[in-house]
């Protein structure tokens, strides 16, 4: 009997449909992988399991009962454990709080007992000896921890609870292979005791390696459910893609110049070592490998966000030292984050608003005519294929995909000579990603100079001219020609970490 | 381990480090100070403000606010001292009239805790509201200041038992009570919710409840102060807690304890709370001029306002 | 077509309004003459005064990160005295107070916006800190003792009919009203204020000068409590000793009534005019019925938290 079973789950968020009418099963002694793109609702269907999302329709089932949870206690108190992706740890209490939060032990008079807890919390630590790090002990701060050491925190947080039913979601993205590995360990001594792990990934490795079914999701519906030895990478893209996968050769129009657009030299900072590139006018370098390695920090620094420590850079040969964005906007350089929540749109703002911010600022009038900025923005809007019910609606109100269109035709709008891109077609529908392949072909053809960061390795070998690969804020490998393959790509972000820089051999995929 | 580090484990150095230093400079100014007498009288002076600040801190912990603080204790203020009185006086009137006043203290608590955790008023505009509410009714109880209280009251509040003044035993009493329940799985949940409302829900933290349970005790706190100044004026005013509020907050914040949550506690506040006593009195015993005085302490107030975010910002920036 | 009707009646500035036309109608029923132009007159007269304060608290507010000015009706207080001792009841002066004043308003809260942007320090904490250190001066000033009084022309300015039968009071409240929607909605530096205040990090990205447009606003409020100082000033013709601190929280709860979200980023001014009139409805209302000032005070209270639960929700932490 199934551990787990939903069906025909239901979810809406005002406009948007998250979930379609999925279906999941689980069974013990079973590693689950769950892929599929971004936005396909696998996120989704983990809280409505875990308690903290209300499903719209559906039907949850723990060990052949129905249940329906208020909240993410009682999903918890029935033995569901989650990792989330944003993570829920506390940043100003200490790896101890964080790990047992809710579940202190408990000493004489029902006060929580100090000592235990930080035993308890050793042993937990334990578990990842030798892949931690020394900072971390039980009465560090969660806030001085980085990232993949926050990622560690969060798993031993997880399985502090000993639940029956574990969710990962993106457990493993920053870590690295060593960590990875620590944490497989554990998810298959889980196996042995007869619970069961959900595991959504976006390496594909993963899940060939660690998982015993596989469910693909898309459009928020389930679409293939299968043993992992009766399936393959290609199906399994495929479903999740829909279509068959479009070859690889594209139309390009652009052709790079020869003329250096943006030229690096020795950057370091916080995370970057030695970054030295020079970006061409008209190209498209694509900044790779696994994701947190550096290439957000390099953008953000390029952009005055993040403080540069050491080495230079240049703009058509003169020396830039970005100390913010309005510096960066008047060397003509603009920056797109694909975060577009966070650091993208003004959500409850209008349309109108979003798309002429950059343009205001940079214009120096104090004055909005309207009529004439709608005149300015149009031809851009029309460009990305924008669409929307009027300029005063809301943003919220468009799909992730135009609402990244609208932050990217707000710097259209001031004609940049650079583009600094942040991984923008981050959970954006396909189409989408058309049109922005054929509008940055379009302004690489008029001159302009793009750098940009995908995590999607198929689209960043497809749309760059050269890929910089990343690992451990180093630029390890320069993939060009014929060498920008995904092997090529794998064996140099996987390069020994904070180690040498791996070989890269022109082998075909 | 620097200074950084130290300040961030122990929020309330700072405000340690300032409290002495102001002691050293009052007692220069004063010199008996120091004397049995004259600090008895001084704790006696801030017991008050440092129990409402005490209240608030929990209250801020949890990344909330209580502007209703003060009105609750001209709330339970008038109360007690009604009840007293009207009761001619006698001990069951005292012993009713300071239960009433500590269960009003916890209802008024419970109300706000409502409002904000689970109708999600947000916690500045409610509590303000609410606080218009208590000092309506406080107004209502007692129009004028006035009414008196058996002597046996101020006598025990002014005197001492076994030679330790009464103020100081109630404050080490509450002190104990503090240190209790920062032991307490309450305590760590209330730091969670203040210092990551959405991750503490999903961890499973009570956040509702934690909310409405630092705002019982806030509401305690302030009703504990409403008691101490029947004990120490003897007679009920309707506009007693006025100042106290907006002072609670600021005997908060120089003790270290981040507006936003998590951070700092109950130590850092009592030295707050006792910082700006001593800031009247130094700003008193040194004779400035009458009319000096109040701008020489906002100065005074904001430089250590503003100093104390900056110290306890630190490293983070 | 009723999900939009429905739509726009639950927007705050329509609930403010049917909440004026109740109310009016309530105080009618309760005191028959309470709609008279007399009594209409000076409700708008005081709501002009509440208004101009609010003006400066919406601004702040507007601007996102937990903005608030709780040094407003320490201000107004300063200003009023300030503007009385440098008039001295001659025309001859009014403009150079009036000039001056203003500076001095708008430099105080200057000072607040660089202790919030600059500092960072939290706009609750600042703008106390700032109320401690305007009340202290203001009592250096007075030495206790309130002297001052406004020039005649002010006065007359102020309270007399200029326009319609409309006193210039309230003239020139509507002339902020329309002044400070334009620069909301019509020019960069409004759009700017929508921006920081809905998603500073977003904005700043977008290239917009965050901590400028934040200091302003402070800026900006301590200019709007000098205005009402000075119209405080010409309304009572003398200065009374902490006239102006009664302003300060009204002044937010005004605000909120109007639609302005505490957190930022949504809201007008028009709405906050609504709220101004609101209030001292509500305010005028409690005084006719004659209940003693506690009872006032109560049915306040209770009526924000009613107002609250119509639209001061917070999200949930479970969608």
């Amino acid at each position: 009997m199934p551990i787990l079973e939903a069906s025909g789950v239901r979810k809406q968020f005002g406009g948007v449909v998250a979930l379609d009418g999925a279906h999941l099963t689980l069974e013990p002694h079973e590693v689950h992988a769950l892929v599929g793109s971004n936005g396909c609702g696998k996120s989704t269907l983990c809280k409505i399991i875990a308690g903290s999302l209300a499903a719209d329709e559906g039907r949850l089932e723990l060990d052949g009962r129905e249940v329906s949870f208020a909240g993410p206690r009682e999903a918890a108190a029935a033995g569901i454990g989650v990792f989330y992706q944003d993570l829920s740890l506390i940043p100003e209490m200490t790896v101890a709080e964080n790990v047992y939060l809710g579940r202190e032990p408990r000493g004489a008079g029902g006060l929580v007992d100090r000592v235990a807890l930080r035993d308890a919390t050793a042993r937990a630590l334990a578990q990842f000896r030798g892949v931690l790090g020394a900072d971390v002990h039980a009465e560090a701060r969660v806030a001085d921890l980085s990232a993949d050491q926050c990622q560690l925190i969060e798993v031993l947080k997880v399985l502090a609870a000993d639940p029956r039913v574990v969710i990962f979601d993106e457990a493993t993205a920053a870590l690295d292979r060593n960590q990875v590995g620590a944490v497989f360990t554990r998810i298959r001594a889980l196996k042995e005791q007869g619970r069961a792990v959900i595991f959504i990934t976006h390496r594909m490795d993963e899940v060939f390696e660690l998982a015993d079914r596989v469910t693909v999701m898309r459009n928020g519906r389930t679409v293939l459910t299968a043993p992992i030895a009766a399936t393959s990478r290609d199906a399994l893209v495929q479903a999740m893609v829909g279509e068959a996968i479009a070859g690889a050769a594209r139309d390009r129009r652009h052709e790079p110049a020869e003329t250096v657009a943006l030229e690096a030299q020795g950057l370091g900072s916080a995370k970057l070592d030695n970054v030295s590139f020079a970006l061409r006018r008209g190209e498209i370098l694509g900044l790779g490998g696994l994701h947190g390695q550096g290439q957000s920090d390099l953008l953000r620094a390029l952009f005055g966000v993040l403080p540069i420590v050491r080495g230079t850079v240049r703009v058509d040969g003169h020396p830039l030292a970005p100390s913010g964005p309005r510096a960066a906007m008047r060397r003509s350089i603009a920056y797109v984050s694909g975060d577009r929540a966070r650091f993208g749109v003004l959500a409850i703002r209008p349309i109108f608003e979003n798309l002429v911010l950059s343009l205001l600022a940079r214009e120096r009038r104090w004055a909005v005519a309207r009529k004439k900025l709608e005149g300015v923005i149009t031809p851009f809007v029309e460009r990305l294929k924008l669409k929307f019910s009027s300029l005063q609606a809301p943003v919220s109100e468009l799909s992730g995909g135009n609402q990244q269109k609208v932050v990217i035709a707000r710097w259209l709008a001031v004609v940049p000579s650079i583009l600094l891109l942040d991984d923008p077609t981050k959970g954006i529908d396909i189409q989408t990603k058309q049109d922005l392949y054929a509008t940055m072909d379009q302004l690489c053809s008029q001159g302009v100079s793009i750098l940009l960061h995908s995590s999607d390795d198929e689209e960043l070998l497809a749309v760059a001219d050269r890929v910089l690969v990343f690992n451990g804020g180093r630029v390890v490998a320069e993939l060009s020609g014929e060498q920008r393959t995904r092997v090529a790509l794998y064996q140099a972000a996987y390069a020994s970490a904070r180690g040498a820089p791996a070989e890269v051999t022109a082998a075909s995929p | 381990m620097n200074l950084a580090l130290s300040t961030r484990r122990r929020p309330y150095l700072l405000a340690l480090a300032v409290f002495l230093l102001l002691c050293v400079i009052n007692t220069i100014l004063q010199p008996s100070f120091l004397r049995f007498g004259v600090a008895a009288s001084n704790v006696a002076a801030f017991l008050p403000m440092a129990l409402v600040a005490i209240g608030q801190t929990y209250v801020v912990l949890a990344s909330d606010i209580d502007l209703s603080a003060g009105t609750i204790v001209s709330l339970v203020n008038v109360v007690v001292v009604s009840i007293i009185d009207g009761m001619g006086g006698s001990g069951v009137s005292i012993a009713l009239g300071f239960a009433v006043g500590l269960a009003l203290g916890i209802a008024a608590g419970l109300f706000n805790g409502l409002c904000v955790a689970v109708l999600r008023f947000q916690p500045i505009v409610a509590t303000f509201a609410s606080g218009i509410v208590f000092a309506g009714i406080a107004l209502w109880i007692l129009p004028e200041a006035g009414k008196q209280v058996p002597p046996v009251v101020y006598e025990a509040y002014s005197g001492a038992l076994l030679g330790v003044p009464t103020v100081v035993l109630i404050l080490l009493a509450v002190i104990g009570f503090a240190q209790f329940v920062a032991r307490s799985p309450f305590y760590y949940a209330l730091r969670a919710t203040g210092g990551n409302m959405q991750a503490a829900y999903q961890s499973g933290v009570p956040v509702a409840r934690v909310r409405i349970g630092a705002y019982t005790i806030s509401g305690l706190f302030s009703a504990l102060a409403g008691l101490a100044l029947v004990g120490e004026t003897a007679s009920g005013d309707p506009l007693i807690g006025g100042a106290l509020t907006l002072s609670s907050v600021t005997a908060v914040v120089l003790g270290g304890t981040a507006l936003k949550g998590c951070i700092g506690g109950v130590a850092g506040s009592i030295l707050g709370a006792f910082i700006l006593g001593l800031i009247n009195n130094v700003i008193f015993f040194a004779q400035l001029p009458f009319e000096w005085q109040g701008l020489i302490q906002g100065l005074i107030i904001l430089a250590a306002l503003a100093g104390g975010v900056v110290m306890a910002r630190g490293k983070n920036g | 077509m009723r999900a939009r009707l429905y739509g726009v009646l639950r927007q705050p500035l329509s609930i403010a309004a049917l909440a004026i036309v109740v109310l009016l109608a309530a105080g009618e029923l309760l005191s028959p003459g309470f709609v008279s132009q007399r009594q209409l007159v000076t409700l708008l007269k005081v709501a002009a005064l509440l208004g101009v304060v609010a003006a400066g608290q919406n601004l702040v507010i507007l601007g996102g990160r937990e903005g608030i000015d709780l040094s407003v009706g320490g201000m107004v207080s300063f200003t009023a005295f300030l503007a009385g001792n440098l008039m001295q009841q001659q025309d001859a002066l009014l403009a150079q107070s009036v000039v001056l004043v203003l500076g001095v308003g708008l430099a105080t809260g200057l000072l607040s916006g660089l202790g919030v942007t600059l500092l960072r320090i939290p706009p609750l904490v600042m703008t106390l800190g700032m109320l401690g250190v305007v009340q202290g001066g203001l009592v250096l000033l007075t030495r206790g003792v309130p002297s001052g009084r406004a020039a005649p022309a002010l006065t007359r300015i102020v309270n007399e009919p200029l326009l319609l039968g409309v006193p210039g009071i309230v003239l020139i409240w509507a002339l902020i009203g329309v002044a400070l929607t334009l620069v909301l909605r019509r020019t960069t530096y409004g759009f700017n204020v929508y921006a920081i205040g809905t998603n500073e990090a977003a904005a700043a990205l977008a290239g917009v000068p965050v901590r400028r447009t934040r200091a302003l606003l402070y800026a900006l409020s301590g200019f709007f409590a000098a205005v009402a100082g000075i119209l405080l000033l010409g309304y009572t013709e003398y200065v009374f000793v902490g006239s102006g601190d009664q302003y300060m929280l009204p002044s937010i709860i005004a605000v909120v009534i109007g639609g302005t979200s505490l957190a930022g980023g949504s809201g007008g001014y028009v709405g906050t005019m609504a709220g101004a009139i609101v209030l001292v409805l509500l305010q005028s209302i409690l005084t006719t019925l004659n209940i003693p000032p506690f009872g006032r005070q109560i049915v306040y209270g209770l009526t924000l938290l009613a107002l609250m639960l119509l639209y001061g929700r917070q999200r949930t932490l479970r969608a």
